[in-house]
C-alpha cells in the first residue's frame, strides 16, 4: 500500500513546479529560483531531516521520542565541551554518539521494561536532558571551532551542493536500507504494526524497540553535532519544539503514530515540505503567524488524508 | 533411531498451571499423535488457551513434563516450540494487518543475503509458489498486498501455508472458525484435511462442536482445568460432546 507517500510526493512536485514558475514569472518578487534560497533551504532541511530519521524510525516501531529536542542541544554542548577541554574532535564526536545512544536506550528500557507509554517516559528524559544542559551550560551560550578539515566535512560544499543536505541523503539512503530492506526493519514494522504477533513469531520486540530508541536518539546528536559545527554556537533553549516538528514531519510523510506503516521517501519528502511552506511565506513577507497556521493544517490534512486512504485500501 | 509410530508426537503429563489463586490447569494430560487431528473442547475458562499458550511457550507450567517424540523436552520460548515443530495460529493475531503476505509469511523468519540484508526476491518466489500451487488461495495475484485487504479466510490460508512451508509437525489453531463466514470455514476445514494429507496433525481448539466433529479424530474435553474426557470420533458423536461440555 503505497497510496500516502505517492500522494505526498505528488503535491510536493506540484508545490514545486507552482513555485518554480511563479519565480520565473515574478524573479524579483519571488526569488524562489535563487542560489541564496537554494542554499538556504538546502542547509535548514537536514537538521531537522536527520532528526525526523530517527524519531520515524521509532514511530514505526509503534513509539515516540520526545527527548530528541533536548538531546540535539546536549549533543552540541558535549561536543563543544569536550572538544574544549583539549579532546581530539572525533574522539568528542564519539564521546557525544555513545552519550546520545545511552539516552535512547535508557528510554527504550524505562519504555519497555515498566510498560509505560513512551510518551511519558521519554517526556521525562527531556525535561532531564534539558535540565542537565542548563546545569553543564550555567544558562551560558558556547561556542565550538574545529579545524578546517572538520567543519568542510560537515559543512562545507561538495560541487556546489552543501555538505549538511549530502548527509542528510546518505543518512536517509542508510535509514532507508535498514528499514526497508534489512531483517532488524522488517521486525521493526511487525513490532509496530501488531507487536503481540510479532511476540508470537519469534521476534525481541523489547530489544527491536531499545534499538529504535537508541537510533532516534543518534540522529538528534548527529543533527546537534551538524547544526554546532555551521552555526559555531549553541544556546542552551535551542531545540525547544523540535520533538513535535520532527513528528509532524513523520507524520506528514505519511508515518502513523500507530506505528506499522510509512517509508524513509516519506519522511524525506516531509522535510523537504515542512521548510519549503516556512521558505514559501518567508519570500512573499508573511508574518511569522501565518507559518503556525499553514503547518498546523497541512498536519490536521494530512493525517486526515492518510488515515481515509488507508482505510480504504484495507476495504 | 526409529521411533514407533504409535508413540506420540507431543505428550504432556500432569500439566498445572495456576495465575494467583486461579487453578486455570491442574494435572492436565493431553497428546498429539501422528496424523491425527485432535479436537481440543471446552467451554470458555475451561484452560483450552492456556494449554495452547504453554505448548507455544508464551507460558511456563508450575508443574507437569512434555515429552517429543517419547523424549523429555522443555518450551520455555517460542523458540523451544518452534525447534520442536509446534506453530500456534492464534485466533485473532496470527498476522500483521499493515505488513504484507511475503512480510508476514517469513515474519521472524526472513531468508537474508547475510548483513542481514533481505533476500526479497527469493522470498517473494517462494511466497507466490507456495500460495498458488500448495495453499491454492484465490485472489492472490502478488506477494506484496497488505494483509489488512485479504479476507478472514484468505488470512487463515496464508498462517496455514506459511506452516506447511517450514515444515510445522503440529499446528495449534485457537479458535479459527470463530471470525470467519460459513464459506470460509469450509475452505479452513478442507485445509485442515488437506494439512493431514502432508502429514501435519493439528490441534483445533474451538466451542463450535460442529466443526470439531467435521474434522477431527479425537477429542479431548477440558472442564475448569481438568480432562473430563478424551474420546475418538467412531465412540462418540456431537450429542454426546454437548452433554460432556454441559454437564460439568
Amino acid at each position: 500500500m503505497r497510496q500516502p507517500i505517492v500522494n505526498i510526493c505528488l503535491f510536493f512536485f506540484v508545490l514545486q513546479v507552482i513555485c518554480i514558475v511563479a519565480s520565473l514569472l515574478y524573479p524579483n518578487d519571488f526569488r524562489y529560483v535563487s542560489q541564496t534560497n537554494i542554499g538556504l533551504l538546502l542547509r535548514a532541511i537536514p537538521v531537522l531531516g536527520i532528526i525526523s530519521l530517527g524519531v520515524g524510525v521509532l514511530m514505526i516501531t509503534g513509539e515516540y521520542d520526545l527527548s530528541v529536542g533536548s538531546v540535539y542541544t546536549l549533543a552540541g554542548y558535549s561536543i563543544a565541551l569536550l572538544f574544549g577541554m583539549g579532546l581530539p574532535v572525533w574522539l568528542a564526536v564519539f564521546a557525544t554518539l555513545a552519550i546520545a545512544a545511552a539516552i535512547g536506550v535508557t528510554n527504550g528500557l524505562i519504555t519497555v521494561k515498566f510498560a509505560i507509554p513512551s510518551f511519558i517516559a521519554t517526556m521525562g528524559a527531556m525535561l532531564v536532558v534539558r535540565g542537565v544542559v542548563r546545569w553543564l551550560s550555567e544558562g551560558r551560550t558556547v561556542s565550538f571551532k574545529p579545524d578546517e578539515t572538520f567543519s568542510d566535512l560537515l559543512t562545507g560544499s561538495f560541487y556546489g551542493i552543501e555538505a549538511p543536505f549530502i548527509w542528510f541523503i546518505a543518512l536517509a539512503l542508510l535509514t532507508g536500507l535498514l528499514v526497508h530492506k534489512s531483517k532488524l526493519g522488517n521486525h521493526f514494522y511487525l513490532v509496530g504494526g501488531h507487536e503481540k504477533t510479532a511476540i508470537a513469531v519469534g521476534i525481541n520486540s523489547h530489544r527491536v524497540k531499545v534499538i529504535a530508541f537508541a537510533l532516534a536518539s543518534l540522529a538528534a546528536a548527529i543533527a546537534g553535532i551538524l547544526s554546532i559545527t555551521r552555526v559555531g554556537t549553541a544556546t542552551p533553549a535551542q531545540g525547544i519544539g523540535l520533538e513535535l516538528k520532527a513528528i509532524a514531519v513523520c507524520v506528514i510523510g505519511g508515518l502513523f503514530l500507530s506505528g506499522g506503516r510509512g517509508t524513509v521517501l516519506g519522511i524525506v519528502v516531509g522535510a523537504c515540505l515542512m521548510y519549503m511552506v516556512e521558505d514559501v511565506l518567508l519570500l512573499l513577507r508573511a508574518p511569522g503567524f501565518y507559518l503556525d497556521v499553514f503547518v498546523g493544517a497541512i498536519l490536521v490534512v494530512a493525517v486526515i488524508l492518510n488515515t481515509w486512504l488507508t482505510r480504504k485500501a484495507g476495504k | 533411531m526409529t521411533i514407533p509410530s504409535s508413540t506420540p508426537l507431543l505428550a504432556l503429563k500432569g500439566i498445572s498451571k495456576q495465575y494467583g489463586h486461579v487453578q486455570a490447569l491442574s494435572g492436565v494430560d493431553f497428546q498429539i499423535n501422528r496424523n491425527e487431528i485432535v479436537g481440543l473442547l471446552g467451554d470458555n475458562g475451561a484452560g483450552k488457551s492456556t494449554l495452547v499458550r504453554i505448548m507455544s511457550g508464551v507460558e511456563f507450567p508450575d508443574s507437569g513434563q512434555v515429552f517429543r517424540d517419547g523424549q523429555p523436552a522443555t518450551i520455555k520460548s517460542r523458540k523451544d516450540s518452534e525447534k520442536l515443530g509446534i506453530e500456534t495460529i492464534y485466533q485473532d493475531s496470527a498476522l500483521v494487518g499493515s505488513a504484507s503476505i511475503m512480510r508476514n509469511f517469513f515474519a521472524g523468519r526472513e531468508l537474508t543475503k547475510g548483513l542481514g540484508l533481505l533476500d526479497t526476491h527469493k522470498m517473494n518466489a517462494i511466497v507466490m509458489d507456495i500460495l498458488v500451487n500448495m495453499v491454492r488461495i484465490s485472489g492472490i495475484n502478488s506477494p506484496d498486498i497488505l494483509v489488512e485487504a485479504l479476507s478472514g479466510g484468505q488470512r487463515q490460508a496464508v498462517a496455514i501455508a506459511r506452516a506447511v512451508y517450514f515444515k510445522t509437525a503440529m499446528l495449534l489453531l485457537d479458535e479459527p472458525t470463530s471470525a470467519l463466514s460459513v464459506r470460509e470455514t469450509a475452505k479452513l476445514l478442507e485445509h485442515l484435511a488437506e494439512l493431514k494429507r502432508e502429514g501435519v496433525s493439528a490441534v483445533f481448539i474451538t466451542h463450535n462442536l460442529y466443526h470439531a466433529y467435521e474434522s477431527c479424530d479425537r477429542f479431548t474435553i477440558l472442564s475448569r482445568g481438568q480432562v473430563i474426557g478424551s474420546l475418538a470420533k467412531a465412540e462418540t458423536s456431537v450429542r454426546e460432546l454437548n452433554d460432556l461440555i454441559v454437564k460439568y
